[in-house]
């Protein structure tokens, strides 16, 4: 218990050093772009089949759970709330904190077990303006688009599983799912994932940095940095959630 | 491409040895009650962490459908049945490949980078059967034990919002939760989530075992680990549910 109130505590010095490093170094140019481009591009394919075979599940499911009350057609709006507005969202940040947040944390902890983070501070460089602020301006706008590609997705795996699997008129399927939700749901959606985003990406970087000696090290840091950051995307997103839909604003 | 389908041979000869050596004895059993104690026990609280508020995120939107209707009995049922079918398994799993998958992966790279693997031959022990095969076994155990822990609290998660914020009545939701309830949901999700247990064992084992390149190397192996185990059981998920559920009237 009292370790855990440790690392809470030193993961928010973590934090204050890092805000004090981006504001009087900035971040190194042409880096951004490039971390950018790898967070997005090498996560793509592994979240476009995530998400396609949740929406095939939140067809089935939703069917499964509307057909005693009569009301197969639904499915399209019950796909859309449950997948634009809560799943879409989660999944793409589980994705993102397994693969780039690993990723990440391993990256920085090998950096750290090597000395090169010593090396970078003996240059005169700030290793966590030059290492973590790329990385966190990257995710932060790569998340939101990811997850809009993911609410695609999971929008058009559902409808080809009620369509041609469940066979559900596919224009009642539209007319739902299109009434149910609103512009703004993709925008509140985008909020969502920039939160995650600057969670995966600090909590990755913070276990990369104090990463243990050895092999063993980077495993356990790598570790602790997925699990620990999906359980606070998950928590948050209650809050998220309820700030955005439960009638607070 | 062609690595790939290498790759996906190379896994099927690991998981074959693995099975080979579980028909024939000894199996080791303490060190199998052991690695399924530890990985229970480091699984659970990350697995209630995270089913208990995705309980609540259910309540909550789950509500604002059933205002439409008028129908927010209903509620309980709907979250008794999505948790037990397909939440807590999903989620269970991720977390099980996330924590445990990882630290048995770094743990078995770890030892190959540190040449422990090569010396437990050296002594004539079976490195597969003595490090691998119970971590494997032990997955596919803890895995559906920590579901039944997230299905329980998923639905206090909804049961907490419900009742205590949104002031739904408490017997309502504790009457409705079991009404459109079948055998098989109960099972379901034990039965899926073993698979799973032991696609994330055979995974991680796998990645944790062929580790090369230093700490590099570990921390690739623990990366591939979540996930290829990821993308494998939620592609699993879609044809056990089909099979298990798709005839299944609630």
């Amino acid at each position: 218990m009292t370790n855990f109130f440790a690392g809470l505590g030193r993961y928010g010095l973590w934090c204050i050093q890092f805000l004090r490093a981006v504001l009087t170094h900035g971040p190194p140019k042409g880096q951004t772009l490039h971390e950018a481009f790898r967070i997005g591009i090498k996560s793509l394919p592994i979240l476009l089949i995530i998400s396609a075979f949740v929406g095939t599940n939140l067809a089935l499911q939703g069917y499964n759970a509307f057909k005693p009350l009569g009301g197969q057609r639904l499915v399209g709006m019950f796909v859309a709330l449950a997948g634009v507005r809560e799943l879409a969202p989660i999944i793409a940040a589980a994705m993102i904190a397994a693969k780039a947040g690993t990723e990440m944390a391993s990256q920085i902890g090998v950096m750290r077990i090597r000395e090169q983070v010593d090396a970078l501070e003996v240059m005169a460089v700030n290793p966590l303006a030059f290492l973590v602020a790329p990385r966190l301006i990257g995710i932060v706008l790569m998340l939101p688009a990811l997850t809009l590609i993911a609410i695609f997705v999971m929008m058009s795996a559902a409808y080809a599983v009620s369509v041609f699997q469940l066979g559900l008129a596919g224009h009642e399927f539209i007319q739902f799912a299109s009434e149910s939700i609103a512009p703004i749901d993709f925008f509140y959606g985008a909020i969502k994932a920039m939160f995650f985003g600057l969670i995966i990406c600090t909590v990755s970087c913070y276990f990369g940095f104090h990463c243990g000696k050895g092999p063993e090290g980077v495993g356990t840091a790598t570790n602790r940095a997925v699990v620990t950051s999906s359980v606070i995307c998950i928590v948050l997103n209650y809050f998220v959630s309820e700030l955005l839909y439960g009638g607070a604003l | 491409m062609l690595n790939a389908l290498a790759a996906l041979g190379r896994f099927g000869g690991f998981s074959v040895a693995i099975a080979a050596r579980l028909v024939r004895r000894p199996l080791f059993f303490g060190h199998i009650l052991n690695q399924t104690w530890v990985t229970t026990t480091r699984c659970l609280l990350p697995v209630v962490a995270v089913t208990f508020p995705f309980g609540m995120v259910m309540a909550l939107q789950g509500l604002e459908i059933f205002r439409l209707f008028g129908a927010e009995r209903m509620l309980a049922s709907l979250i008794s049945i999505a948790t037990l079918r397909e939440i807590s398994p999903v989620l269970a799993s991720v977390l099980v490949a996330a924590q445990g998958g990882s630290s048995c992966a770094a743990s078995l790279g770890a030892m190959r980078i540190k040449e422990e693997l090569d010396a437990t031959e050296v002594m004539a022990i079976d490195a597969i059967k003595y490090h691998v095969a119970p971590r494997v076994v032990a997955m596919t155990i803890a895995c559906p034990l920590l579901n039944i822990a997230g299905s329980v609290s998923g639905v206090a998660g909804g049961y907490f919002t419900a009742v205590f914020i949104k002031g739904e009545s408490g017997g309502t939701f504790m009457a409705e939760l079991w009404s459109f309830m079948q055998p098989i949901d109960l099972y379901g999700g034990v039965l899926k989530t073993t698979v799973f247990g032991l696609l994330i064992g055979l995974i991680s084992c796998y990645h944790g075992y062929r580790a090369s390149g230093g700490a590099a190397g570990v921390g690739k192996a623990v990366n591939d680990t979540v996930v290829h185990s990821v993308v494998a059981f939620i592609t699993m998920n879609y044809f056990l549910t089909s099979a298990l559920f798709g005839s299944v009237s609630p």
